[in-house]
């Protein structure tokens, strides 16, 4: 209905503004997640590297091997845990790197304006057109298996995600009168733009990046199913699910199905995250608080 | 109810059994969101009666309830709300009326024009389109409605229809357009027409032109209109009678030439004191102080009474009884003091 | 106004073909980043002949400028001639199209599958709302996280193994059976797109529905299907059909995940074969098709939106 009745509105408002059950505990899983990635040598009950052939493929709720076994005899939870590693810092890296991309091309384009912003801003339209997988893959293809060259194709990749938001932003806040007055009393471009600028775009970037985050975590992770990513003894959820592919067909998929279903809550913790984040930067931004 | 007869009752040209139904009646309506405790009243006891071939003016400031008590004659209620009291549209109980029944009433019996004909035209869509999707809803041939549409047009006015049915709303003015939903609204020949606050939106200039359309349309078709706006002036300009409305209740109902002569509520006299008026001598203009409210924030007792200057202890008690003053129907307890 | 037009569609056009132009580059250029020689890095374990390593050099233009290098193979890319695989010994362009049939039906029947059910849900969430609606919500937060490969170990485990209704690996043969073969890895590769579409369409839906020519139709007695129809619907036609573009290229690369996962003989999995192979002439043949596939598919979409909301003026080109 479109006619507004003022008395709902104020009801729906109060309710929005409470922090939804679901933030709180998206929130907690990605603490949990992290602290145990981080805190793997102490908390995992194996080394996850310990095979035996004798204890293949357990189910979960073993006694000592609570998530199981895979293939060859490794637990899975304590695989799960020292896997958090590499799938949370890899992720981290490609959200480092392109915040810190958008935020110098993004800031550059809209402090620059005319031909160097519309460079810019195809430049990003063309970074674009190449699936961020795609890209990833490319440079696997020129550099060989490995993360580091991935994370750094995947910055580039997301790097418009960030930059076309920090640049629209940057435009808006740019065009209010107090960034003229600084400007007139002689202050330096650089000046105004880090210590005015910077500040406003901040929280859009904090929100697209957790979206960021997730994506990099799924790209990052399906090269790693695809045998296209970490190299062993090195491993990552995607390449213990990869491991897990012919335990699946054999019907004992837990050991695939577990890391799976880590990457899924993970991703979907971290995209409530960053919706709750940019949803409450849309609301305070309409309600000009 | 029994008061009412004081009021001039305007015939119907041909003065059928059938005929003397009433376009509108609605009677002691009452409407709510949410139920139990956290229900939000919006509407209380509302009477609006609207004859047939009678202009009647719904005037308030915005979230008065206005617009509210409109919509439910087309049974559009907002969401989750619960109507007490009746609303009659010709012989059709609105409150009670199953979905087929609220269908064949908005194809036929009644129609509404909006206030911003920019944003009540779908503007994907030809302006063909949105006058014959009235028509084939309620049967008739696509080449027959589509003749309807031109002849329609040409009626309100714009030139050349044969093209203009072709092209859409954005290639529009807002006063043309306009014309087309009144066009669109008078294309079922309906008994009654809901005009909520229909020039609002438009310029100063296109306003009087709209206006004296749909003054023109509404003789020439014999409908009854609910005319909604917060303009006094123009509703008296227009209507027969008016119901002033404040917090979702009707405070006052008078024939329009006596209200301004003889306002009998204080927050009538309050609303004429507050447009610059070209009835009367050049006085100061006052604002009325507070905000406007809506039921459910407005005091116990008379709703108006914490922006009242004539409010007593007595206001407090209860919500007063609508009764007769002059030529009104007020519900005020002091209505001699606004106009002895 | 034809020129109007025809100068808007040129500009479109230049704009897609500047970005395939920027993009073949890259892809063309990338050999060159390669560390060391690039032949013999991409070589790696094969045995070449020293003519072989020659006839490579040859063909990548490395023997020539970068840019002489770069006009010889996209000039013989726009002849269809995209190299020789360096693991087939065969024409890269006749690998890439004996396995399009595959790829091409497994993207249509995903993209199938999510256009359907992506804007059934956001359609019936959107005017149900309450409890539907959040159900939905949820619905769809939980597809658009799941990665592909995921959702595919889960369909393989349970509609496969577990349950025996659906083969594990291959294309099948016949019509009946490639698509039941199909079945699978084409939900595996829409459930994120579901998701996706699901999320974009219920905020389209809902955003027309709250708009006061909707209120108006009912208000002049249209019934709920064609109000849903004709000014809901309609309405929420264009952002559809944007995040439908974008959806195909996507998909595109997603088959190299989902044709893994299932052993399906297409171009995804010719594509991750020929990435751990260092096959670069494959590599970039099929980088350039998914480049192609996403300007042209979008330019379409771009091209298409005036007919589709007459408020996009053929003259406002200003974005």
């Amino acid at each position: 209905m479109t006619l507004t009745i003022p008395a709902l509105r104020a009801r729906s408002a109060r309710r929005r503004r409470r922090r939804p059950l679901i933030v709180s505990l998206a929130v907690a899983f990605l603490v949990l997640i992290a602290v145990t990635g981080l805190l793997a040598p102490v908390l995992a009950p194996h080394s996850p590297d310990a095979t035996s052939l004798l204890n293949s493929l357990l189910p979960p709720g073993t006694e000592g091997y609570w998530l199981g076994t895979d293939s060859t005899g490794r637990d899975v939870l304590s695989r799960i845990m020292y896997g958090a590693r590499l799938s949370l810092l890899a992720p981290l890296g490609v959200v480092l790197l392109s915040g810190v991309l958008g935020i110098t091309i993004g800031l550059l384009a809209a402090r620059a304006g005319g031909w160097a912003d519309a460079v810019i801003s195809r430049g990003m339209d063309i970074v674009f057109a190449f699936p961020s997988l795609l890209l990833a893959m490319l440079v696997v293809a020129v550099f060989g298996p490995g993360l580091t060259a991935p994370i750094c194709a995947l910055a580039v990749s997301y790097t418009p995600f960030v930059g076309r938001v920090v640049r629209s932003v940057a435009l808006q806040e740019g065009a209010r009168p107090y960034m003229e007055s600084y400007r007139v009393m002689g202050f330096g471009e650089l000046w105004v733009t880090l210590r005015h600028l910077l500040p406003n775009v901040m929280p859009v970037l904090i929100a697209q990046s957790a979206l960021a985050f997730g994506y990099a975590l799924v790209d990052l992770a399906s090269l790693s199913y695809l045998g296209l990513g970490v190299r062993p003894p090195d491993a990552d959820w995607g390449s213990m699910i990869s491991q897990a592919r012919s335990a699946i067909l054999q019907g004992e998929p837990w050991s695939g199905l577990l890391p799976g279903l880590v990457v899924l809550l993970t991703v979907v913790s971290v995209n409530v995250l960053g919706e709750h984040l940019g949803g409450s930067i849309g609301r305070k931004q309409s309600e000009g608080v | 109810m029994l008061a009412k007869k004081t009021l001039a009752r305007k015939e119907a040209p041909d003065g059928g059994a059938e005929d003397r139904r009433d376009a509108l009646g609605v009677s002691r309506l009452s409407l709510a969101v949410g139920a139990g405790e956290r229900a939000i009243p919006l509407l209380a006891d509302v009477t609006v009666r609207v004859g047939r071939g009678e202009t009647v003016g719904l005037v308030g400031e915005s979230g008065s309830g206005k617009s509210l008590t409109a919509r439910t004659a087309l049974g559009m209620l907002p969401r989750g709300a619960r109507a007490t009291g009746s609303v009659t549209v010709s012989d059709v109980d609105v409150l009670s009326a199953g979905r087929k029944t609220l269908r064949d009433l908005r194809r036929t019996r009644a129609s509404m024009i909006f206030q911003d004909p920019r944003a009540s035209i779908n503007p994907v869509r030809r302006i063909g389109d949105y006058l014959t999707e009235g028509l084939r809803a309620r049967g008739v041939p696509a080449r027959a409605a589509a003749e309807r549409a031109l002849d329609l047009l040409d009626q309100v006015g714009i030139r050349d229809p044969g093209s203009a049915v072709r092209r859409f709303p954005h290639e529009f003015s807002g006063g043309m357009l306009q014309r087309v939903v009144i066009a669109g609204a008078l294309s079922t020949e309906p008994e009654l027409l809901l005009a909520d606050e229909p020039t609002t939106a438009l310029d100063v200039t296109t306003q009087a032109e709209v206006i004296a359309l749909l003054k023109n349309m509404q003789q020439v078709h014999g409908t009854g209109m609910l005319f909604v706006t917060h303009d006094l002036d123009l509703a008296a300009a227009i209507c027969d009678r008016i119901y002033v409305m404040y917090a979702g209740r009707i405070v006052e109902e008078s024939v329009s030439a006596a209200l301004f002569t003889a306002p009998a509520h204080p927050y009538t006299r309050a609303l004429l004191e507050a447009s610059p008026s070209v009835h009367g001598d050049k006085v100061a203009i006052k604002a009325i102080k507070g905000r406007p409210r809506a039921l459910a924030e407005s005091p116990s007792g008379c709703s108006f009474r914490d922006r009242c200057p004539l409010a007593g202890d007595d206001c407090a008690a209860s919500v007063p009884a609508h009764r007769p003053h002059g030529t009104s129907l007020v519900a005020c307890l002091h209505p001699e003091q606004v106009t002895p | 106004m034809a020129r109007m037009l025809a100068a808007w569609i040129g500009k479109r056009a230049l704009g897609a073909l500047l970005t395939v132009l920027a993009a073949s580059i890259l892809i063309y250029g990338s050999l060159r980043l390669v560390p060391g020689d690039p032949v013999l890095a991409v070589a790696g374990g094969r045995r070449l002949t020293p003519e072989q390593v020659e006839a490579l050099r040859h063909s990548y233009g490395l023997d020539r400028g970068f840019a002489q290098g770069y006009l010889a193979w996209i000039g013989d890319a726009l002849r269809l001639d995209l190299g020789t695989s360096l693991n087939y010994q065969t024409g890269v362009t006749s690998l890439i199209t004996g396995r399009l049939g595959v790829s091409g039906l497994l993207i249509l029947y995903s993209a199938t599958l999510a256009i359907v059910f992506g804007s059934a849900v956001a359609l019936v969430s959107a005017v149900k709302g309450g409890l539907v609606n959040r159900i939905a919500t949820i619905a769809v937060a939980v597809t658009t996280a799941t990665p592909s490969f995921v959702s595919a170990i889960g369909l393989l485990a349970l509609f496969s193994v577990g349950l025996g209704w659906f083969p594990a690996t291959g294309a099948g043969t016949g019509p009946a059976d490639r698509l039941w073969h199909l079945t699978l890895p084409a939900t595996a590769m829409a459930i994120v797109a579901f998701g996706v579409l699901a999320r974009v369409g219920n905020a389209a839906f809902a955003e027309e529905l709250g708009r006061e020519h909707v209120e108006a139709a009912r208000s002049r007695g249209a019934s709920g299907a064609a109000v849903i129809r004709r000014h809901v619907v309609r309405n929420a036609l264009a952002p559809m059909l944007t995040i439908v573009g974008l959806l195909f290229a996507s998909l595109f690369v997603g088959t190299a995940v989902v044709e893994t996962a299932f052993g399906l003989d297409g171009v995804g999995s010719l594509l991750v074969s020929s990435v751990s192979r260092r096959d670069f002439p494959v590599v970039q043949g099929i980088a350039l098709i998914a480049v192609l596939l996403f300007v042209v598919v979008n330019t379409l979409v771009d091209l298409a939106m005036p007919f589709i909301d007459p408020r996009v003026t053929v003259g406002g080109l200003s974005r």
